[in-house]
């Protein structure tokens, strides 16, 4: 398991033993017994709040701590990016699209001059 | 208010056939669809950039058909996270797509394996358009038409997600890592947007405080403990408020 774990195949199995059954698990679970869960039960409320954080956490592991192509840009673009797309967003009367444009284009434009090419 | 005769459709669509192609047709019309298609590009692109193969990244828009997971997997992948933690964290984010199947089930009224099959294409762009386009139809028409949507998102999304690599690698490369940034920063917007109480407020900034917290402690899969503490405590005070308003 280790060794395949290292191999070439590690990204397809990992699809589909880490990514694809956990995520369907609860889609069948649904089908088959999901009847009775109220979506402001407790027990949702707590998933809707886990889930929320990991998303929130990825995102910011993102920003702090890259891997890859992502690791060119200097920190204070990544995360200078992210905060003027959340400010246009509340600026712009909450339009996603403008934030994501113009947090798209701080960082693009800070790339352009700091990212060798 | 009365019906109005008007208002019924002018011939019965009780054919499948042509209920599955409605189905595709309003998925290739829909803004929500755009949306989702921009986000396959992103996703696409960060995997680039991430170094996670091209087949792989394809595979796993085909497969999972669920952002959240996705880019927990592939973050994860990049980060040289244990696999199980890995399907740890993907298991417990893909909770909240359990509600999202059990709302549409009422719409979808047929044997069981096909419901299954159904459920296996939930997620939000296509729980968003179902809620929108399913009830107006003749009960008879309901579940060819998901399929067609379904079937639509998907194949838009695996060649999103297709596109956004390829291009990922023939872009400036100032362009480039814009485009690995597209996912991770509409979500985070779209986590703000989609935010209704304070549970969900509260999980969001715990979220991102906790995150480098636990990579400093160098915690093993440290978005387990992200999620759990973090949703925790936010699920925790949400409760506290309710009692006492209650």
């Amino acid at each position: 398991m280790n060794e395949l774990m290292h191999s070439g195949l590690a990204p397809y199995l990992l699809i589909i033993l880490a990514g694809f059954l956990p995520t369907d698990v609860w889609r069948w679970a649904a089908v088959v017994a999901g009847r009775k869960l109220e979506e402001d039960s407790d027990l949702m409320t707590f998933i809707r709040g886990v889930a929320n954080a990991m998303v929130a956490g990825v995102i910011m592991r993102l920003v702090l701590f890259p891997s890859g192509d992502l690791l060119a840009i200097p920190l204070f673009l990544r995360a200078g990016s992210v905060i003027v797309a959340f400010a246009v967003y509340f600026l712009s009367k909450r339009s996603m699209l403008a934030g994501v444009i113009a947090g798209e284009a701080v960082l693009i434009a800070g790339a352009y001059f700091t990212v060798p090419h | 208010m009365p019906k109005r005769p008007k208002a019924s459709p002018a011939k019965p669509e009780t054919d499948p056939t042509q209920a599955f192609l409605r189905g595709a047709k309003a998925a290739l019309t829909s803004v929500q669809g755009l949306v989702l298609f921009a986000s396959y590009i992103g996703y696409g692109g960060l995997c680039a950039s991430l170094g996670f193969p091209l087949a792989a990244a394809v595979l796993s828009t085909a497969l999972i058909i669920a952002l959240p997971s996705q880019l927990l997997l592939v973050t994860g992948f990049a980060a040289g996270s244990a696999a199980l933690g890995i399907a740890l964290a993907v298991f417990l984010s893909a909770a909240r797509l359990l509600p999202s199947v059990v709302t549409l089930l009422p719409y979808l009224r047929t044997r069981l394996w096909i419901q299954l099959l159904a459920a296996h294409f939930v997620a939000v762009s296509i729980w968003v358009e179902s809620r929108r386009m399913l009830p107006p139809l003749p009960p008879a028409s309901r579940v060819p038409f998901y399929f067609g949507l379904a079937l639509t998102f998907n194949t838009a999304s695996v060649l999103a997600t297709w596109a956004g690599y390829v291009l990922s690698g023939n872009l400036p490369p100032s362009f480039a890592v814009g485009l690995g940034f597209l996912t991770p920063m509409s979500f985070i917007i779209a986590l703000v947007r989609n935010a209704r109480d304070l549970v969900d407020y509260l999980s969001l900034v715990f979220g991102l405080a906790l995150a480098p917290v636990f990579v400093w402690l160098n915690a093993p899969v440290d978005l387990l403990w992200v999620g759990l503490f973090g949703g925790g405590a936010a699920w925790f005070i949400h409760r506290q408020r309710k009692a006492r308003a209650a």
